[in-house]
């Protein structure tokens, strides 16, 4: 468990569309706020796993693609995952030989620093968003993190 | 932090270093250029031709279901509709009968002032698309984009009254902020007084506030807010609300007036989006030039 496996690029970019179809299917209004980052996820688990598949260009692109798809100002998704999955892969090899429940201690870390750089970015220019509910995002991360890591495992692990 | 850094990692982590930081200046330097420059139109709107097929996906099994919903519509549903829709065209021919003459009385009252009329010369037709956007903010994406004449800053009807207006476009789609979000603000009118004030979201869909009203202001439950032209964004005349509750509280200056969209902001398919002429450069925030209300009356003593 030690070596960052090579990892087919498609999988990893399959698995990062299928994220971020699910992260824009219409969903009623109480259960939308309650949507996990599907894409941040999947991108925090090919950084921990498979760094050289994606590395910080998926984590770029995809944070690119979450701010042309909500509309918000260019750059503000990217920044929050790039810095954050950077975070992972250089804490990766630890958190491989976590428990499932230590690892998810440890994405809820990572999804409260991105949720803040973004709480931060969307003050700075000029459209803050004080909804309590989006602090929830990490908790729901977190909840559903042993579900992405089964789900993903099946890519790359036969 | 060094206990399991091996050599390997040792070095990986040193370029992790330095390309994270590469990235995150880039992602820096285009938020300052978006938000202080706005000169990345260009690039979202090729940006967003690489998600359309995403969001063309999610949505067209939504749109699809509708399809077959309406094909597979009875013989006595399309009467029964058929003949709603005749008498509402009537009742609706009646009421505009006298709409041209009013217009062409109301256009020589204003004398040599240029009318806004010619704004709403060629509004476009969009649907909504079945995508959720973001589920804090009150917003649509609409299948219409910059390829079809959309641009940043214009109006957003419904058939009830003002909807919002486009805040970002991509090549196929546009990005609709809707009136009752909590960055919105649109200049209105009292239609009974004439009174000018602005309305802002409240980010609860359908729920509007004007905070600056003095409580002397003459305002009552049942109002009706139709947007005043001021600012530039919104065309004149057209209805965004309803007052639905005063409270005057004496001890401040200022009422609390809560007012509801007249547009269905929750079940509207349809939009139509005002393709005005390009106007001088607006400032982020358009709402925010226009004045500040003036007092209704002098204020009496108490």
């Amino acid at each position: 468990m030690n070596r960052d496996r090579p990892v087919p690029r498609m999988s990893v970019l399959l698995s990062a569309l299928v994220a971020l179809t699910l992260a824009i299917v219409p969903l009623p209004d109480v259960i939308d706020r309650l949507r996990p980052d599907f894409l941040v996820l999947v991108v925090y688990y090919w950084s921990i796993e498979a760094p050289s598949a994606g590395g910080l260009t998926l984590a770029f692109a995809a944070g690119l693609a979450i701010d042309v798809v909500r509309g918000v100002v260019l750059g503000e998704h990217a920044l929050a995952l790039t810095l954050t999955a950077a975070w992972a892969m250089h804490l990766r090899l630890r958190i491989r030989v976590f428990t499932v429940a230590k690892q998810a201690l440890t994405i809820f870390g990572l999804l409260a620093i991105y949720q803040f750089i973004l709480f931060w970015v969307d003050g700075a220019t000029g459209y803050p968003v004080t909804d309590w509910s989006r602090w929830l995002g990490p908790f729901i991360g977190a909840a559903i993190w042993p579900l992405v890591v089964a789900t993903l495992r099946r890519l790359h692990e036969r | 932090m060094v206990a399991f850094r091996s050599h390997d990692t040792a070095g990986r982590s040193s370029g992790l270093l330095l390309r994270s930081v590469l990235y995150a200046l880039l992602a820096l330097g285009l938020i300052v250029l978006d938000k202080r420059y706005d000169q990345l139109s260009k690039i979202r709107r090729a940006l967003s031709v690489v998600v359309y097929p995403l969001e063309l996906g999610v949505a067209s099994p939504f749109r699809g279901w509708a399809w077959l919903r309406r094909s597979v519509t009875t013989r006595d549903t399309l009467r029964a509709e058929n003949a709603r829709l005749r008498a509402q065209l009537l009742d609706e021919r009646f009421r505009s009968q006298r709409y041209a003459a009013l217009e062409a009385e109301n256009a020589e009252l204003r004398g040599l002032r240029t009318s806004t009329a010619g704004a709403e010369a060629h509004p476009l037709v969009a649907d909504i698309m079945d995508v959720d956007v973001d589920a804090f903010r009150e917003r649509v994406l609409v299948d219409k984009g910059a390829a079809d004449g959309v641009r940043v800053g214009q109006a957003v009807l419904d058939a009830h009254g003002v909807y919002g207006q486009v805040e970002s476009v991509g090549e196929h789609t546009g990005d609709v902020l809707m009136l009752s979000d909590a960055t919105s603000a649109i200049p209105v009118m009292i239609n009974r007084t004439g009174l000018r004030t602005i309305a802002v979201g409240t980010g609860d869909l359908g729920h509007l506030k004007l905070p600056y009203l003095p409580t002397t202001a003459d305002v009552v439950k049942g109002d009706l807010l139709v947007t005043s032209g001021l600012g530039g964004t919104y065309p004149e005349g057209y209805p965004v609300g309803t007052v639905v509750s005063v409270k005057i509280d004496t001890v401040r200056s200022l009422a609390d007036v809560e007012a509801r969209t007249a547009a269905n902001l929750a079940s509207s398919r349809e939009l139509l989006i005002v393709r005005s002429k390009p106007r001088p450069p607006a400032p982020a925030l358009p709402a925010a030039r226009a004045p500040r209300p003036k007092p209704a009356a002098p204020a009496k003593s108490r």
